[in-house]
């Protein structure tokens, strides 16, 4: 065999495994920009605090609250078996690690929802999915779940289905007492099983 | 005897067109419209730099064609932009900002050393946007504190947003631990919170066996 032939062939074998160190070793996967920016369009990512109250209530072991405000703040107060993460240490001790699990979902938390959604934003940089903001953040919690306003009497029916949901989930949340609970023995209103005529249609 | 070795001329020719063909691949690479320029660390520092926003009453200046190199860009939807926006300002949907002419006019603006603001229905809605086009490296782009809501609300006296908090986002307007406080007077409890028991992902080692 001619020499050259050699040399041409270790010359390749030494290059390609140049290229394979080329690339550093350590970085984190990101998504395109434009591709950020087309998830940032889209609101599916909002979740709202009677959905949150609801899978709290469940016990939903799917579901993580995960509390973005400083340490001070969660210290005083914060949503039931949630963990806090604040955003200025996202990066840091492996905090990333509570990201990705299969069949989690994320819930971000904060005062307001702007820094949730900042949270959601720079984890969404990094691919993960299944993580969602809590709409209205605990400003909207208080005004929703802890202290509900009762909708006025012209309201639709699912307002007021809402309103003693909400009732219900504060005294879930708060061992509030029902204060306007009638004693007086209400009426039973018992449905009977219509009687089945041959005639009735359907499909 | 190989075929080359009689003919170098067809050797040659080969090779050439071979550096011609790589050469060209590289020319007509396509380079992405945007990259990141800060990594994730110094993405969040930028959240709390007081510089990435614009406030309500730098409006007043705005819309009195006082303040120079400043553009506002509404990034509601064209229907809702028509029904009422901060004057001056000009519509480019949310859709539409990686559009390669609006980056290339964000290029531009950012060259001239204009500001350019970015503001939606609510601070939230312009939020998403407005730390992308940071991250990508427009350290021209800011957000308006507050939103077109509170502008609309204010709009007669943008001012006094310098004098109290309304506009601000991200504040407990709550106090939360005695608002959610038992409601029958019981005391607040104290108990020490309680771990949370969280699954986590496991990191991949390379000496992880099993099939």
């Amino acid at each position: 065999m001619n020499r050259n032939y050699i040399f041409l062939t270790i010359l390749m074998i030494v290059l390609a495994v140049g290229t394979l160190m080329l690339k550093p070793a350590k970085q984190l996967k990101q998504i395109e920009p434009e591709t950020l920016l087309k998830e940032i369009v889209q609101p599916t990512r909002y979740i709202s605090t009677d959905e949150v109250a609801k899978r709290l209530i469940q016990g939903d072991p799917s579901l993580l609250l995960v509390d973005v405000r400083s340490e001070a703040e969660f210290e005083k107060y914060s949503l039931p078996r949630s963990l806090n993460i604040p955003t200025e240490k996202l990066m840091a001790d492996d905090n990333l690690s509570y990201f990705g699990v299969p069949g989690t979902k994320v819930v971000f938390v904060s005062n307001d929802d702007i820094k949730a959604d900042q949270t959601w934003v720079l984890t969404k940089r990094l691919g993960f999915n299944s993580t969602y903001v809590m709409k209205g953040g605990l400003n909207c919690w208080m005004e929703t779940i802890i202290d509900p306003v009762e909708p006025s009497p012209d309201a639709e029916e699912t307002e007021f289905k809402t309103y003693s949901f909400r009732k219900g989930a504060q005294m879930y949340f708060t061992g509030a007492q029902v204060d306007d609970f009638n004693d007086s023995k209400v009426e039973v209103q018992v449905r009977r099983k219509e009687k089945t005529s041959v005639a009735s249609g359907g499909c | 005897m190989h075929i080359h070795e009689l003919n170098p001329w067809r050797t040659l020719i080969a090779v050439v067109i071979f550096v011609v063909i790589l050469l060209a691949g590289f020319v007509t690479m396509t380079k992405p419209l945007l990259t990141y320029h800060l990594d994730m660390n110094e993405s969040i520092q930028q959240l709390s730099d007081e510089n990435a926003y614009f406030y309500p009453w730098e409006l007043d200046g705005f819309i009195k064609k006082e303040a120079q190199n400043v553009v506002l860009f509404d990034i509601r939807d064209n229907f809702i932009f028509g029904q009422g926006h901060i004057p001056g300002a000009e519509n480019i949907s949310a859709n539409d900002l990686t559009q390669e002419d609006n980056v290339e006019r964000l290029e531009k603006l950012n060259e001239m050393g204009v500001t350019v603001v970015l503001y939606g229905e609510n601070q939230l809605q312009a939020n998403g946007p407005w730390m992308l086009f940071r991250q990508v490296g427009f350290d021209n782009v800011k957000i308006l504190a507050g939103g077109y809501q509170y502008y609309a609300e204010n709009k007669e006296n943008l001012l006094a947003a310098k004098d109290n908090n309304s506009f601000k986002k991200g504040i407990p307007r709550y106090d939360f631990a005695e608002k959610a406080a038992p409601k029958d007077g019981a005391a607040v409890s104290t108990t020490a919170k309680k771990p949370v028991q969280v699954q986590r992902r496991q990191k991949s080692t390379v000496a992880a066996g099993g099939c």
